[in-house]
């Protein structure tokens, strides 16, 4: 699902771009300002190399002995301002802060448009009166050309261009008005007229050029974004293309898995119907995939499992939990019932809609019948083989006693022989039993309230006989105020004599085996000291697990199943307690185990 | 504790090996006489025929097992209160805790000793009320 998932989640994540709320951030009024200022500067050599030529000609054409003087004066100023304007141009393209100081270079070009324009203005107002008329047309004619020419050159900024044109005008149009001749007086009031015409040209102009670079930068945004756009859908189209190949090759994995898996694999839709099937499951069922396909699902059902299975599939169904190690009666093709063992996966959308229902199954009937075909077996086990046991022992205990009359040495040797024999039989067939009842967790106890020291003078008494086959005492060390513990009597007497057993069985004749009992607070604890040779070392890891024995020749010189401490261990700590063994000083072996004492509180809820 | 000795036992057990060791247990070890009956169908009118002092049950027997033989003395007074102790290969204690709670005087599990069986049998007997 994850895999189908991912490349969804980032394509809905995609029209997040910066694209509309980006765009007015962008377009900023200060880096308009600074083009324009750009583009003034840019124009503003023309205005140079035209001031300097026109210039030059003016003061050619204006010179007259009369005023050289004056003309000279005023070709200085020219040139003055050429270059001052040149410096400031020159400035301005080595400056570093065209952007930051936009609105200081701007006022610099005005001043530079102050000056030059009064330099013009200077030449008509001066050179006007004093010349012919010729000169005086030509004047005219220069001022007009300057102002119009301006236009194309300050559009940048109409301001700059007011100010250029008024400081050209402005002298001019003083001299004209006050010269006393009525024709010039006429022109004199036409020229604000022209100058307000001009003005007017530069403004459109100039709305038109801010315009314009407003529009470069909302163009050069989109493509900005246009890119931005481009390359996100360039990235995920490769994601998208990366989680399909993934979702085909796990696509692929999995079908592989359906197919050479030994599990039947069923896709179900909601409805119950059967959508596809590997070929497990056509070798569980006998059917080919195409006679299920389309199926119900029921048809895979016992006639009397129906009921049981509908309840389950609505449950899934209504859930949308997935259902483990649900045993189902089948039925196969050939009407053969089978039980097989299902975990049951609803396919879930992301909206919360069942896609399919997945089923797995797995025949179950061959492993149940071969548990209950082991359960039969312990059963007899128990029973068909104690029963002559019983017979074998009974017997043999009885010719043994004497009570039945005095037998031959040789005879009484040989029922003992079989005797001692019969019983090995049955410590073996009761061993297995309990290895099997932990084995399968059935291990009943029978808890009850008792005297620890009762219980360990019942066991001992009951192998002393033992003991002294193998010529061993059976001794307590010390003594214990009585001491209630709560545990199973019959078991706790087992585990006992198993221990004691042991220490008599490897005990070197005429040796004596001690039992303790100690108080360990919470608990008591019985030991059991032999002097035995002790544990190999080999041997130490697996004390307490089944089939255990030093050696196998041990097994047939000392007797025993290996079991017997396995089994201990597992008695002593279903009963609370636990079981261990350490070596003794001057060699010998103390094996004990510990039960937590009996207290009223702590045992109220085994009691009940 | 009854005041008499126990002396008549009934024995109900299909396995004619162990018939034999118990009644030579009983009569041997314990000087005591016995009855045996091996077809459990029949246990009912041996018991009303002998009259025991205890009834001495096995559990599996074709027919009619143990605790079946146990709840049809349950329905007949005349042999309701005669004292049964179970004697069974079964070893599970649940299964035990079962007839004592049906109401057995006690379980004694095969393999049995039959040198120890008859002071087994006494000490449920002293056990018993009067």
């Amino acid at each position: 699902m994850d895999l189908l998932n991912a490349p969804a989640q980032s394509l809905r994540e995609a029209p997040n771009l910066a694209l509309l709320d980006g765009a007015g951030q962008k377009a900023d009024p200060r880096r308009i300002l600074a083009d324009r200022v750009e583009q003034l500067y840019d124009q503003l050599w023309i205005a140079i190399v035209g001031a300097f030529a026109i210039g030059g000609i003016a003061t050619f054409e204006l010179w007259e002995p009369r005023f050289g003087g004056l003309v000279l004066f005023w070709w200085g100023l020219v040139m003055l301002m050429t270059f001052a304007s040149a410096g400031l141009l020159l400035s301005y393209r080595r400056s570093r802060s065209k952007l930051a100081e936009a609105d200081q270079w701007m006022r610099w070009l005005g001043l530079s448009a102050l000056a030059i324009g009064s330099v013009w203005g200077f030449a008509g107002a001066v050179f006007f009166p004093s010349h012919t008329g010729e000169q005086q047309v030509f004047l005219a004619f220069l001022i007009a050309g300057v102002v119009t020419s301006g236009i194309p050159v300050f559009a940048g900024s109409w301001p700059v261009y007011a100010v250029f044109a008024a400081s050209v005008l402005a002298p001019f149009a003083y001299v004209l008005a006050t010269f006393g001749n009525r024709l010039f007086t006429e022109l004199a009031i036409l020229v604000p007229v022209f100058y307000a015409v001009s003005v007017a040209i530069a403004y459109r102009l100039s709305n038109v050029f801010a315009t314009g670079y407003r529009l470069r930068y909302a163009y050069s945004e989109l493509t900005d974004d246009y890119r931005e756009l481009n390359k996100r859908l360039g990235k995920q189209l490769l994601e998208l293309e990366e989680a399909g190949r993934q979702v085909e090759a796990s696509g692929r994995k999995l079908a592989l898995f359906a197919d050479r898996a030994p599990i039947a694999v069923l896709e179900i839709d909601v409805e119950g119907e059967i959508q596809q099937i590997n070929p497990a499951a056509e070798v569980l069922f006998g059917y080919a995939a195409t006679e299920l396909i389309g199926q119900p699902i029921e048809v895979l059902v016992a006639a009397d499992a129906r009921a049981e299975f509908a309840a389950k599939w609505r449950a899934i169904v209504d859930t949308q939990i997935p259902m483990m190690a649900q045993l189902i009666n089948n039925i196969r093709h050939d009407s053969l019932d089978i039980v097989c063992e299902w975990t049951v996966t609803p396919l879930v959308s992301p909206d919360g809609r069942i896609l399919s229902v997945v089923a797995q199954g797995r025949d179950m009937s061959r492993q149940l019948e071969a548990e209950r075909m082991k359960k039969e077996f312990t059963s007899t086990l128990s029973h068909e083989l104690r029963t002559p046991l019983t017979s074998i022992i009974g017997s043999l205990e009885l010719v043994n006693s004497g009570v039945l009359g005095d037998v031959t040495k040789d005879v009484l040797d040989l029922t003992v022989i079989a005797e001692r024999n019969g019983q090995r039989l049955l410590d073996l067939i009761n061993d297995l039993l309990d290895v099997e009842k932990i084995r399968a967790g059935k291990f009943d106890l029978a808890p009850a309230v008792l005297e620890i020291d009762d219980v360990l003078e019942e066991a001992l008494v009951l192998n002393r006989a033992f003991a002294t086959r193998y010529q061993v005492r059976l001794t307590t060390i010390g003594s214990l105020p009585a001491t209630q513990i709560y545990a199973d009597r019959k078991r706790l007497i087992q585990v006992l004599t198993n221990l004691l057993s042991n220490a008599a069985k490897f005990s070197p004749q005429g040796e004596t085996v001690e039992v303790a009992l100690e108080d360990r607070g919470a608990a008591v604890r019985v030991s059991v000291h032999d002097h035995g040779p002790g544990i190999p070392e080999s041997f130490r890891a697996k004390m307490f697990t089944r089939f255990s024995q030093a050696d196998s020749t041990t097994t047939r010189q000392q007797g025993g199943t290996g079991l017997g401490l396995a089994i201990c261990k597992h008695l002593i700590e279903i009963m609370h307690g636990r079981i261990n063994y350490q070596d003794r000083d001057g060699g010998g072996t103390t094996f004990w185990f510990e039960i937590p004492k009996y207290t009223p509180s702590n045992n109220n809820e085994k009691e009940a | 504790m009854p005041t008499r000795p126990l002396e008549k036992v009934l024995y109900v057990e299909d396995d004619e090996d162990i018939q034999r060791i118990v009644r030579m247990s009983l009569e041997r070890v314990g000087k005591m006489s016995i009855e045996v009956v091996g077809n459990s169908t029949l246990a009912i009118e041996a018991m009303k025929a002998y009259k025991p002092d205890l009834v001495m049950l096995d559990w599996m027997m074709p027919e009619m097992d143990g605790p079946a033989v146990f709840r049809k003395m349950k329905e007949d007074p005349e042999v309701a209160d005669l004292p049964v102790v179970f004697i069974t290969a079964k070893a599970s204690s649940r299964e035990l805790d079962t007839l004592i709670a049906m109401g057995a005087k006690g379980t004694i599990s095969k393999p049995f000793s039959p040198k120890d069986l008859p002071d087994q049998l006494r000490t449920f007997w002293s056990n018993l009320p009067d």
